[in-house]
């Protein structure tokens, strides 16, 4: 774990399709990281997004100044995918060298591949694509261990807790349970822990998880 | 995560900025709020309806916005603060009540909140309501940050009771739904009587009675009150400068184009040639603040959406002070620097300011985008539809049945809502919604198309309408219809709920705004006492809809046809599955079928997919809703559904 | 003259999906309502007695367009594949027999229209366990028939009135098709019989189809039908279609509908009927269901209509269809008589008339005709 960032904003894209809890963990990774004294700006297009279309929160996070709620293009430092094709989707527009990947990998078919009218790409065409673009690219089979975990929306929780264990960003578990106490009943707390902390060893230990770097 | 009582004067909190535009309003003492739900404005009602109190703060939902603009005003005309919000589109709905209310002042402070959605991210169009405050002759503040949407409702509420009128706070989406730290200020402490003292003169705008007659005095006095606010906005810490003394570009901004414009000289590396004159008070302007700032400047960007309103006022100011600033040169919109349509962002208003002072934005390396764009290239789109389990899907399956049955050609007129994506992506509505306008627009089009039988037209004319829409606007164009006799069949898609905007409260519940018991008022009985036929039907029976329906079209007058299913997200729905669905293998006869694939390709349901290995139906039973629509559809019954336990 | 079919040549190009469908029969106008295209797909259905697109399909090729009476067909290829060519005829195509019979059961004979001969076969054939499922037209709501299946042969005993206005036969065959029937009969008119013809020649598909299953085929004598809208619509002007019971049209000397209601028969000048007519009858060149196992119609006799009406006569044109014929003799489910000389000149000339007019209407369509291939 680090104090500092990297960059000056350091700019983080949190992606999936609505309904994954997109919103939720960009407020809590943003949360988290108010608390630790940084100006955060969220930027979030949701109008729409129960209804089946891409979200994305831009998160930009600064030691001193407020950013704007839209990343430049090119500019991305992290992305986090709920949804595999739609890391590839933002890759495309804020997408550089150094940009650093975590992806999901449960895939949510749009309406044109359930309807048999698109294709989807394979894992392995998915993997290749985002680690040939990242400098750093982790797979997460975070959906799966959320359904194990008894709720598959705890997937985005899995991927915050992975955020983490990337160590790019002063966030720890402390941290995630002072947030997420705040505004969860107690009842729900325990699974979001666990959830963060699966995430977080994942990429830390880079093996329990059914992942692997490419 | 969103703002709560618990959360202390001094803490220093990431709030959305309509979160951030009710705190303003709470620590103004605010007490009485009324909107209208609309994206992206719903979460300021939504924050305010948490702090609700009887006797404190009164929070409602209220039938449309021109009601919630008459709502607030009488708290206003009682001597109390109060608010009023909505989308860009409510205040059409409102202006004609504003353009009397801004005529006949205001007592207790009381502030419109606009938010537009340059952009429509999710909005039928992107007008904008700036141009109303200039309509209007009413004050406008536009905030360009989180904290600042604090601290400017704040003192709107200051504004609006020192010039004793309405005052406009715009947001735009990505100020209202996008979130930033703000430091919470303190919550006052409300002790105002409400009392509405109206036996003075009509001339005593303390104790007479609120008119905005005689109305050249009355307006000859809201123009003086306006001059005063532009005196005030001289001094406005809500304006600032930014940059070097004698800046090459000036760029004038304001809102969350402040923002962009920022970010577009740090990526530029041009702090040194371009300033940013940031205004929070967009009209009127401060002329003598203006003149300060064009007199150092040879160059003016003016950035803003989505139209050239800033730019048109600094344009006119500068006209009108040329003999002391000089000649400039401006760029904005009209000269097309930046595109007049759509919102803008920090790589457009770089390509802009590069464009003027000659600076390339910095760039990708050329063998990463060739990467980029070889390995990006072939993405399977995502369409927006109908959720897993939505009766709309249902509710325009069976119309599409009917209509066609009917061969005559019929269509239906769209609405507001989530049905309007019936409209917007026909595939999502079977082909079937041919127009879609303002809310109840529907009804009133089919209105107008029902009487056009004696013109040769002979194809039958439907409307839809949800519940909170049917409340909001159509009721009086469906009177008209019934009134008119015009043949029109009436369909209330009936969810239970404002579902597309979070399900907030409409007279046709029986819970309000802050929770409370409320009586609800009946789509059926109000239709029924309209003095036309009503039907209750259940989308989910598909026969049952398309047979009523036919019915229906066969009879002339107007018909009203109410298909009742609540929303596949409402709380209740969202608990379990009605059914469980799944894919009988050995009936399914997949691409052997004569089916083509009905149940994927034309139904569209996410919970359903073509496996195309196995080339075969199949259920995704994590999105599968279980509303049991799809097993009615399958030609060879291979759809089966069965009971969930309860 | 050429036949009414089309040239082998064009077979290939005559291969379609819905969009094609759409283009030459139900966008032209010529649909039949017979109801072949429903059922294999769920992209058509039969409202009232009109043929509707509920979806659009993009299939190239289609069952519904493959099983389509009145998109092209090699006609002559059909008959050799399905009948003895030896007895075919220009005229009526295969013609193993003719007779003039009617039930024996006078009550069937009192609700069927004419001689009960149809009610009585079926009947028969059910109970005999040739069949063990019979297609019928039953009674619908008002004017409108519909398709009725029934495995009973009391049932089947009480249908048999005539219809002048369509039910979709072959939808209600592709559906009984799903279920567990194993030898189905059908009663159809000539478009209906053809449909289920060129679905018992279709290779690929007969199993899928279910058109195993058929096990007869009842062709019923047609010279046109009606559209239930114009009909409705005509009839609405005379009298309370809630009050028709029934209708029939005397020999053509008379030039009458006669409609029949709960009070009295009203008489409708078949001038009046004429636009009534549905298009693709006028275009069809079939008046005897020539690819059924045999067909019935009512009879001519030189005794004039009050002795004719009560009689049918029968072509058949297969073995099962003699075999019918000679069951129902034998166990005295039929009476017959004598056929009176000259009787079926009379019918190939009546049919010869019918192709004739039928090549003239085609041809006036124009272009639509050579496309269809029906063209003379």
């Amino acid at each position: 774990m680090t104090e500092h960032l990297t960059k000056d904003p350091y700019n983080i894209v949190i992606t999936g399709v609505g309904g994954q809890g997109n919103v939720m963990a960009s407020r809590v990774l943003s949360n988290m990281l108010v608390r630790k004294g940084f100006r955060v700006t969220i930027g979030e297009t949701f109008g729409m997004s129960q209804r089946g279309g891409s979200v994305m929160s831009h998160i930009r996070v600064s030691p001193t100044a407020v950013w704007s709620p839209q990343i430049p293009k090119g500019m991305a430092n992290l992305i986090v995918a709920l949804e595999p094709i739609e890391a590839i989707r933002v890759l495309a527009d804020y997408g550089n060298p150094s940009v650093k990947v975590l992806v999901n990998l449960r895939a949510i078919y749009p309406v044109g591949v359930i309807t048999g009218e698109d294709e989807y790409p394979s894992e392995g065409k998915i993997r290749e694509t985002v680690a040939a673009l990242a400098a750093e690219a982790r797979f997460l089979a975070a959906t799966e261990e959320a359904i194990r975990l008894g709720n598959p929306i705890l997937g985005n929780i899995v991927m915050i807790g992975a955020v983490s264990g990337l160590g790019v960003l002063p966030i720890d578990r402390e941290l995630f349970e002072t947030v997420i106490r705040e505004w969860m009943p107690a009842a729900r707390v325990e699974a979001n822990l666990h959830a963060f902390a699966i995430g977080q060893a994942a990429v830390a230990l880079k093996s329990p998880l059914p992942q692997r770097e490419v | 995560m969103s703002m709560d009582r618990e959360q202390k004067e001094g803490a220093e909190v990431l709030l959305m900025g309509n979160e951030s535009i009710a705190r303003g309003a709470l620590e103004a003492g605010v007490r009485v709020a009324a909107g209208y739900p609309g994206t992206p404005s719903s979460e300021i009602i939504e924050t305010l309806s948490r702090f609700s109190e009887a006797g404190k703060l009164y929070v409602e939902w209220s039938t449309n916005e021109k009601v919630a603009m008459e709502v607030a005003a009488a708290a206003s005309f009682a001597g109390l603060r109060s608010l009023c919000v909505m989308k860009q589109n409510g205040v059409n709905v409102a202006s004609d009540f504003l353009l009397h209310l801004t005529g006949s002042g205001t007592r207790g402070g009381m502030i419109l909140v606009s938010c537009d959605d340059p952009g429509a991210l999710s909005s039928v169009n992107e007008g904008e309501s700036r141009h109303f405050a200039r309509l209007m002759e009413i004050p406008l503040l536009e905030p360009a940050d989180f904290w600042e949407a604090k601290e400017m409702t704040r003192w709107a509420f200051d504004l609006s009771e020192a010039i004793r009128n309405v005052v406009m706070v715009r947001s735009v989406t990505r100020m209202s739904h996008a979130s930033g730290n703000v430091v919470l200020g303190p919550l006052p402490a409300v002790t105002a009587k409400a009392q509405f003292l109206c036996d003075g003169p009509v001339s005593d705008p303390d104790r007479g009675p609120v008119t905005s007659a005689p109305v050249i005095q009355k307006h000859r006095l809201q123009q003086e009150k306006l001059r005063k606010a532009a005196a005030l906005f001289e001094d406005s810490p809500f304006n600032t400068y930014e940059g070097p003394e004698t800046p090459e570009l000036l760029i004038i901004t304001s809102s969350a184009c402040t923002l962009y414009s920022r970010e577009a000289i740090s990526l530029l590396r041009a702090e040194g040639r371009a300033g940013i004159l940031k205004l929070g008070t967009t009209w009127p302007l401060p002329p003598a603040l203006l003149k300060r700032h064009l007199r150092r400047t040879e160059k003016v960007l003016i950035v803003e959406e989505v139209l050239p309103f800033l730019e048109d006022q600094v344009k006119i100011l500068a006209a009108e002070q040329a003999r002391e600033i000089g000649i400039k040169t401006f760029y904005g919109k009209n000269d097309g620097t930046l595109p007049m349509v759509g919102e803008l962002n920090p790589d457009l208003v770089a390509a802009a300011v590069g464009q003027i002072l000659g600076i390339d934005p910095p760039a990708i390396p050329a063998e990463y985008r060739e990467k980029l764009r070889a390995l990006t290239a072939a993405l399977p789109k995502r369409e927006q539809t109908f959720c897993p389990g939505c009766p709309h899907r249902a509710s325009f399956w069976g119309i599409r049945e009917a209509l066609q049955r009917d061969h005559r050609g019929g269509f239906v007129c769209g609405d507001i809502g989530c049905y309007a994506m019936a409209s917007l992506f026909p595939a999502a509505g079977f082909h079937t919604a041919k127009t879609l306008h303002a809310m109840g627009s529907g009804t009133g089009i089919a209105s107008g198309f029902g009487k056009l039988g004696p013109f040769g037209m002979e194809q039958p004319v439907l409307a839809v309408c949800g519940d909170s829409t049917f409340y909001h606007a159509a009721i009086p164009a469906l009177i008209n219809a019934v009134h008119q006799n015009a043949d029109i069949t009436f369909i209330a898609l009936d969810n239970s709920g404002t579902a597309m905007t979070g399900f907030q409260s409409h007279p046709g519940l029986d819970v309000n705004a802050m929770g409370e018991a409320s009586p609800k008022v009946d789509i059926a009985a109000l239709c029924g006492a309209m003095g036309v036929p009503v039907t209750i039907g259940d989308p989910f029976d598909l026969i049952g809809t398309r047979v009523t329906l036919n019915r229906l079209l066969e009879e002339p007058g107007v018909k009203v046809l109410i298909l009742k299913q609540s929303c596949a997200l409402s709380p209740e729905k969202k608990v379990k599955k009605r059914f469980l669905v799944r894919v009988d293998e050995a009936l399914c006869r997949g691409e052997a079928c004569g089916c083509n694939r009905l149940c994927t390709r034309i139904f569209r349901c996410p919970g359903l997919l073509w496996n195309r290995e196995r080339k075969k139906a199949e259920i995704d039973e994590v999105i599968c809703a279980g509303c049991g629509f799809c097993a009615g559809i399958c030609p060879a019954g291979a759809i089966r559904s069965e009971e969930a336990a309860k | 003259m050429r036949d009414w079919e089309s040239d082998p040549a064009e077979q290939e190009s005559g291969k379609g999906g819905q969009k094609e469908l759409d283009e030459q029969v139900l966008g032209a106008g010529l649909c039949t309502g017979c109801g072949a295209c429903v059922g294999l797909c769920p992209y058509q259905t039969v409202y009232h007695d009109r043929t509707v697109v509920l979806h659009a399909c993009d299939l190239a090729q289609g069952r519904c367009y493959a099983a389509c009476p009145r998109t092209p067909t090699d006609l002559a290829a059909l008959r050799s594949r399905l009948y003895n060519e030896t007895v075919c005829t220009p005229e009526l195509g295969a013609v193993k027999g003719f007779f003039i019979t009617r039930a024996t059961d006078e009550g069937v004979r009192r609700r069927a229209q004419h001689g009960g001969t149809v009610t009585a076969l079926m009947a028969l054939a059910l109970r005999e366990g040739l069949i063990d499922t019979a297609i019928l037209a039953g009674e619908g709501e008002g004017i409108l028939p519909r398709s009725i299946t029934v495995r009973d042969p009391e049932a089947a005993g009480m249908q048999g009135s005539s219809r002048f206005v369509v039910s979709p036969t072959v939808a209600e065959f592709n559906r009984v098709c799903l279920g567990n029937a194993a030898k189905i009969g059908v009663v159809a008119t000539p478009c209906q019989a053809l449909a289920l013809a060129k679905m018992r020649t279709q290779p690929v598909s007969a199993a899928e189809n279910g058109i195993e299953k058929l096990h007869l085929v009842v062709g019923l004598f047609c010279g046109w039908a009606l559209s239930w809208q114009k009909l409705a619509a005509l009839l609405k002007k005379k009298t309370d279609l809630a009050r028709v019971t029934g209708m029939d049209i005397p020999p053509s000397c008379y030039h009458t509908l006669e409609v029949y209601t709960t009070g009295e028969t009203i008489r409708i000048s078949l001038d009046e009927v004429d636009p009534c007519v549905r298009e693709s009858c006028r275009t069809c060149g079939d008046m005897t269901a020539e690819f059924s196992d045999l067909s019935v119609g009512s009879a001519r006799l030189p005794e004039g209509w009050e002795t004719a009406r009560s009689w049918n006569q029968v072509i058949v044109r297969t073995e099962r269809g003699m075999d019918l014929l000679e069951l129902a003799r034998r166990l005295g489910v039929l009476e017959f008589r004598a056929t009176p000389p000259g009787n079926l000149e009379k019918l190939k000339a009546a049919s010869l008339g019918k192709k004739r007019t039928a090549a003239i209407w085609l041809a006036g369509r124009g272009n639509t005709a050579e496309r269809t291939g029906q063209a003379g």
